[in-house]
């Protein structure tokens, strides 16, 4: 009996050649300790635990001392530990990109998908108002919406100073990932797994997100993790121009600290926290990169 | 078979590429090098400042930010103006002739004016040739803060006072734009009886008219003329009477003024208080002023450059960062060796301000719970507060009155209003929160400011309230949203302060007056018959000691009611080169470039001593 | 050609209209009521409802002749930005910015694509070896850094405590002397990125079947590399470098910020923190322009290098 060869998806092939890859395996286990480091600052917060990240308030030392045995990244201004605030930092700036994807994808992928497959009328209007979008330059935008969501309410919420900023990154950020979505849906289209759906009266809605979407779906999948390193730097820059979180360690904030600390020789603040941003950044990087090469089906063996 | 993979290196010419790199990269790279700028002329006198924000405009009926004031004090001159020297503060006579005669029942009064004051020249005026101050110009220029269409932010000065001015607001309301407005119209209290005599007619007495109205900047005379030439634009063209004159003004970066040639020249004071003479403040006594040739003022937003440029020379005084404050003195309050090395002076003086965390009492929290107002006073350490966030320079505010009034009571600290206790606090928030009747729900405060230092002002709030375990959550706004959540009543708490603009302590208590509520300067939203009846009383009486009486007594009212959490005065440490003379510091006075002098020589060498 | 031309010019027209929709609705409808401010402190009801009337902002938003939406229009045709807050013409804000943004974005703009185009051939030239291997990771370092710290570092090393440049912007200076730190760094900062994209453009080119047969047929690597591969990698490069040059007026928010320069870029943050909503509409609409003109250029570029994509 002939051992026919099992038939693999395209993910489960992708993720086989990706693990052999040592170096996509080690930013996968940074990434997820980033991830783990937030989701247990939550859990933390939720459960009331009193360790660690979670105790970022607490006077640890005198006022901006260096490092030394206690403080291995020293203190800030009231003698918080510069560490438990680093730490607490992932919470943020994991909770900001992971909002913002959710709402860009959220936005721009049905968005894409219908634009794509419907084209028509319906299309030209998405694809107008991601132009209009994409005219404007990316802060620009982000600032503006920033600046107006705050201070508002939706659904008879307020809108907190924090929230506003995921808002405004996600609200800015769709346009890409429909861009993309959009271009694979027409090329898939006309192919013939589509065709055959059609013929045996498939709804539209079972098409696009049965058939269409799990097979474009991997472009998501890459432009989330290129995406997300984006999004962690967008914190920065935005807690630079004063919109981000503002009662909470975050490390755009610490960043933004530093601007004045510099000058009286207190480095570690920065260093810090441009070191845990550095990793993930990298970690991301490399990461999104392996994962093309690995999904990208004109590699793919057999 | 990919041939393109293993081609030797050396098969590859240099890339023309990169030469032109390389190029590139050098020339910036050059640019860079090298020492400060260029030096200017030797025998030039010129000042030189920092603005910390850009100024907003030069017309003087449309100022109100400290900066534009500080600059448009050297063009332009009001009435009255404050002696540079003497102290206690005397205001005397600058365009007026004298100080005003006042009629009896203080309802009249009666200002001559200087002669031969001329308007600098400019080409509004007919053949360019500035013509002479008169008395009308001052009716001009108070009629045109009465102007609604010109949106000026002054008029709440003149609210209500003048006889037949709220009238004339009312007429410029039918009007539909600024220009259309006929100023030919009288106005019964405000007229020239001839064209050296102004009389100003008032609904009730008003004991600042002089301080507060006559020397403040916005009652400078201005011509006509120049409204008519520059329409809108004559915030860029400043047309005024004093000793300067715009020569350049980049916006947002650099404004250059240069001596009026047609001036009409003054002398620098005689007379002062007693140690200037020591101080050396009398050396130019007797000469003509203005001595500097040109005043120039250099925007920058950061304190660190603004450092450097001061210790390279190009900057003549300048606050001490906080972040520098080690590099400058030393733990016992003195200057450090550098310092010394370098001959730089350092002037302290206190300001008259207070700063405070208000409590809205139209809060339904806040509004009606003392014990909880008070906890907060109580859980909050000035001192700590001095120490973390200005080098421990300022002063602790025990009451809301800065030392530096005449009124000031020098028992107000034993009252104990400003003590600091944390057990007295917690005390206080059980009690409080059996008034409130369930526990204590998230305090907000409303924070103007996202930068770092609010953020860490906001942090220490936090910090200090939860220790006494009151959960509070600052929220960071910018000025313009800061300032709407306060004047429409929405704000449960914020940080704010204020600076008297006259040795008049009115100013800081008609902050609690309850007529003056939101949008009125009056942010508390307080409201206490007692002290309504004290200040309308104060309200027409001239300065004495009987007022001063009053003044502490309001004071007291207040404090007892707690509807802030004063917490300092500031006390402005200013350093300044030795070259840079007749630097003596004065609260209220804007316009005193005209009395710098540059010791040239003293400078040069000093541009000598840092060139390493 | 000409049709395709003409197609293109029509399609900006909606996209400009949809961007004046959205400064509309941003900073007029959400903005939020800015008469209060405008009045001052201490000033009354009344004062408020005159400063709005002065404005024009109590007209309908949009279902009248003279409604707010319609003059947002007609104004912005014309170029007609009105006053900013502090009473200066929006225009001339606008247009002493100008300069003192493009001193700065010009040099980092042509620095970046010389350099990383350059470089990129080069670095695809030597695939596969060490020198490859370590200008990826040079560029995906750089990349992982936040802009935020290379303008701190640059700025306190190399200015504040080597004293190699000038640490803020100072008018008795040149303007190379002012600019040449943030070039420097907006160099650095922008190379990671833009070489990385580049590589891969080169790279997928170099794997074509053609480039095998130039090999094959014994070309040069120079003439392979500078005839063949480039111009055809021309096209997306050439998107990427022309749809840059709108956002060069725009300043760079940061660079001109930190080490004060008075552009565009520094505006816009000014306008942002005081709320200035007629000078961030302004810039908004600009920029928007801008794009959208350069968008027509790429795509009449397109049609130059490759007359296939006529027949869309």
């Amino acid at each position: 009996m002939i051992e026919l060869p099992k038939g693999r998806s395209l993910l489960k092939d992708g993720l086989r050649r990706l693990l052999k890859r040592k170096l996509a395996t080690v930013c996968l286990v940074v990434i997820a300790a980033y991830f783990l480091l937030a989701g247990f600052i939550y859990l933390a917060e939720f459960f009331d635990w009193q360790i660690g990240p979670t105790l970022w308030q607490e006077q640890a030392g005198e006022s901006y001392a260096p490092p030394s045995s206690e403080n291995i990244f020293g203190t800030d201004i009231f003698g918080q530990s510069v560490l438990r605030k680093t730490l607490y930092g992932a919470k943020i700036s994991i909770t900001v990109a992971l909002c913002a994807s959710l709402v860009s994808i959220a936005i721009g992928v049905p968005l894409g998908a219908i634009g794509g497959y419907f084209r028509g009328f319906v299309d030209e209007i998405i694809v107008w108002i991601y132009s209009t979008l994409s005219s404007v330059s990316y802060i620009l935008l982000i600032l503006a919406f920033a600046v107006v969501l705050r201070e508002r309410s939706i659904l008879g919420h307020k809108l907190t100073g924090i929230t506003a900023v995921y808002l405004a990154i996600g609200l800015t950020s769709w346009v890409g990932i429909c861009r993309l979505i959009r271009g694979e849906v027409i090329k898939h289209k006309d192919r013939d797994y589509v065709l055959a759906a059609v013929s045996y009266g498939c709804s539209r809605r079972r098409i696009i997100f049965r058939h269409l979407l799990p097979n474009v779906f991997h472009i998501v999948i890459i432009d989330f993790s290129l995406r997300f390193v984006a999004f962690i730097h967008a914190e920065v820059i935005l807690s630079f121009l004063g919109l981000g979180e503002a009662n909470r360690p975050s490390w755009g904030a610490m960043i933004n600290d530093a601007r004045m600390e510099l000058s009286r020789g207190v480095w570690w603040q920065m260093a810090a926290a441009t070191a845990a941003i550095f990793i993930i950044s990298l970690a991301l990087n490399i990461f999104g990169d392996a994962l093309r090469d690995s999904l990208d089906p004109k590699l793919r063996v057999l | 078979m990919n041939y393109g993979n293993r081609l030797p290196w050396h098969g590859l010419r240099p890339c023309r590429g990169w030469l032109v790199v390389a190029a590139i990269v050098a020339a910036i790279g050059l640019c860079g090098c090298g020492g400060p700028g260029p030096d200017e002329e030797p025998n030039e006198m010129a000042l030189h400042h920092v603005l910390h924000t850009r100024i907003k405009g030069l017309d003087p009926g449309d100022m109100r930010d400290v900066y534009s004031i500080m600059v448009g004090s050297q063009i332009f001159e009001t009435l009255y103006d404050y002696h540079f020297l003497k102290r206690p503060y005397e205001l005397i006579p600058l365009l007026a002739e004298d100080m005003p005669e006042v009629s009896p029942d203080g309802l009249v009064y009666t200002i001559k004016i200087k002669r031969g004051v001329y308007f600098q020249d400019d080409v509004c005026f007919p053949g360019g040739k500035g013509r002479e101050l008169k008395a009308q110009d001052f009716v001009f220029s108070i009629k045109r803060i009465a102007n609604i269409k010109y949106l000026s932010p002054n008029w709440a000065l003149f609210d209500d006072r003048i006889v037949g001015l709220d009238e004339f607001r009312e007429y410029t309301k039918s009007c539909k734009s600024e220009a259309q407005v006929d100023y030919r119209r009288t106005v019964e209290g405000l007229t020239a009886s001839d064209d050296y005599t102004l009389v100003i007619k008032l609904k009730k007495p008003w004991p600042q008219l002089t301080s507060a109205a006559l020397a403040d900047i916005s009652t400078a005379p201005v011509a006509k003329e120049a409204v008519d030439y520059y329409g809108k634009d004559i915030i860029s063209h400043p047309v005024g009477t004093g000793p300067y004159k715009l020569n350049v003004w980049r916006r947002g970066s650099y404004i250059e003024l240069v001596r009026n040639p047609t001036f009409r020249g003054e002398l620098y004071p005689s007379e002062g208080e007693n140690g200037d003479a020591e101080a050396g403040y009398l050396d130019d006594a007797g000469k003509p002023i203005p001595f500097a040739d040109k005043v120039v003022w250099t925007v920058i937003e950061e304190y660190q450059p603004t450092w450097l440029l001061f210790l390279q020379g190009k900057v003549d005084a300048t606050v001490i960062p906080k972040d520098n404050y080690g590099e400058v003195m030393t733990e016992r309050g003195q200057l450090t060796a550098k310092m010394k090395q370098l001959n730089i002076q350092l002037k302290t003086f206190p300001d008259p301000s207070t700063f405070w965390l208000g409590f809205n009492m139209a809060d339904s929290v806040l509004g009606n719970n003392k014990p909880l107002r008070l906890a907060i006073n109580r859980a909050i350490d000035r001192q700590k507060f001095i120490e973390l966030f200005f080098n421990g320079r300022h002063l602790v505010a025990d009451g809301f009155i800065p030392p530096m009034m005449g009124c000031y009571d020098p028992q107000i600290k034993q009252k104990g209003y400003a003590r600091y206790d944390p057990q007295e606090a917690r005390k206080l928030l059980k009690e409080a929160e059996a008034v409130y009747g369930a526990k204590l729900p998230t305090l907000k405060i409303a924070m103007p400011g996202t930068d770092t230092w609010s953020r860490q002002f906001g942090q220490f709030l936090e910090r200090s309230l939860n220790a006494v375990e009151l959960e509070v959550e600052v929220q960071y706004m910018d000025l313009p949203t800061y300032e709407e959540k306060v004047n429409t009543k929405s704000a449960q708490m914020f940080a704010s302060g204020t600076t008297a603009g006259t040795p008049d302590a009115q100013d800081f208590l008609s902050m609690f007056y309850s007529k003056n509520a939101s949008p009125g300067p009056n942010k508390f939203d307080y409201s206490n018959p007692e002290f309504d009846r004290l200040y309308e009383k104060a309200e027409v009486m001239r300065d004495c000691p009987e007022r001063d009486e009053l003044y502490r007594r309001m004071e007291i009212v207040v404090l007892e009611d707690c509807p802030a959490a004063f917490l300092n005065h500031r006390v402005a440490y200013v350093l300044h080169h030795d070259w840079y003379k007749n630097y003596k510091p004065h609260a209220f006075a804007y316009g005193l470039s005209k009395y710098r002098r540059i010791d040239l020589a003293k400078r040069a060498a000093y541009k000598e001593l840092v060139r390493r | 050609m000409t049709a395709y031309i003409i197609r293109r010019l029509l399609y900006t027209i909606p996209i400009v209209l949809g961007v004046l929709l959205l400064t509309f609705v941003l900073f007029t409808v959400a903005g939020g009521d800015i008469s209060l401010e405008i009045a001052g402190k201490g000033a009354t009801q009344q004062t408020i409802d005159e400063i709005r009337q002065g404005y024009g902002l109590n007209k309908p938003l949009f279902f009248s002749w003279d409604s707010q939406f319609v003059n947002h229009f007609k104004n912005a045709l014309t170029f007609d930005f009105g006053r900013a807050r502090d009473r200066e013409p929006v225009i001339d804000k606008i247009k002493r910015g100008v300069g003192a943004s493009l001193s700065l974005t010009v040099p980092i703009f042509l620095g970046v694509v010389i350099i990383s185009v350059g470089l990129s051939l080069i670095v695809a030239f030597v695939r596969g070896t060490v020198w490859d291997v370590l200008a990826v990771v040079i560029c995906v370092a750089g990349m992982s850094v936040p802009y935020l710290s290379f303008i701190l570092f640059g700025q306190y090393f190399l200015a504040y405590k080597w004293g190699l440049f000038p640490v803020f912007f100072s008018p008795d200076l040149s303007m190379a002397r002012n600019v040449a730190l943030p070039v420097l760094i907006g160099i650095a900062a922008g190379l990671g990125g833009n070489l990385r994209f580049y590589r891969t453009v080169m790279l997928d080119e170099i794997r074509s079947d053609y480039v095998r047969t130039a090999f094959a047929k014994g070309l040069t690597t120079q003439r392979v590399l500078f005839k063949h591969v480039l111009k055809n990698a021309m096209i997306p490069i050439i998107t990427r470098v022309v749809l840059a040059i709108p956002f060069l007026f725009l300043g760079s928010l940061l660079l001109e910020r930190f080490f004060g320069i008075p552009g565009l870029g520094y505006l816009m943050v000014e306008a942002i923190g005081a709320r200035d909503y007629f000078v961030i509409g302004a810039m908004t609409y600009v920029s928007a322009i801008l794009f959208v003109v350069f968008n027509l250029i790429t795509d009449i570029c397109y049609v130059l290098i490759d007359p296939r994509v006529c027949l869309e």
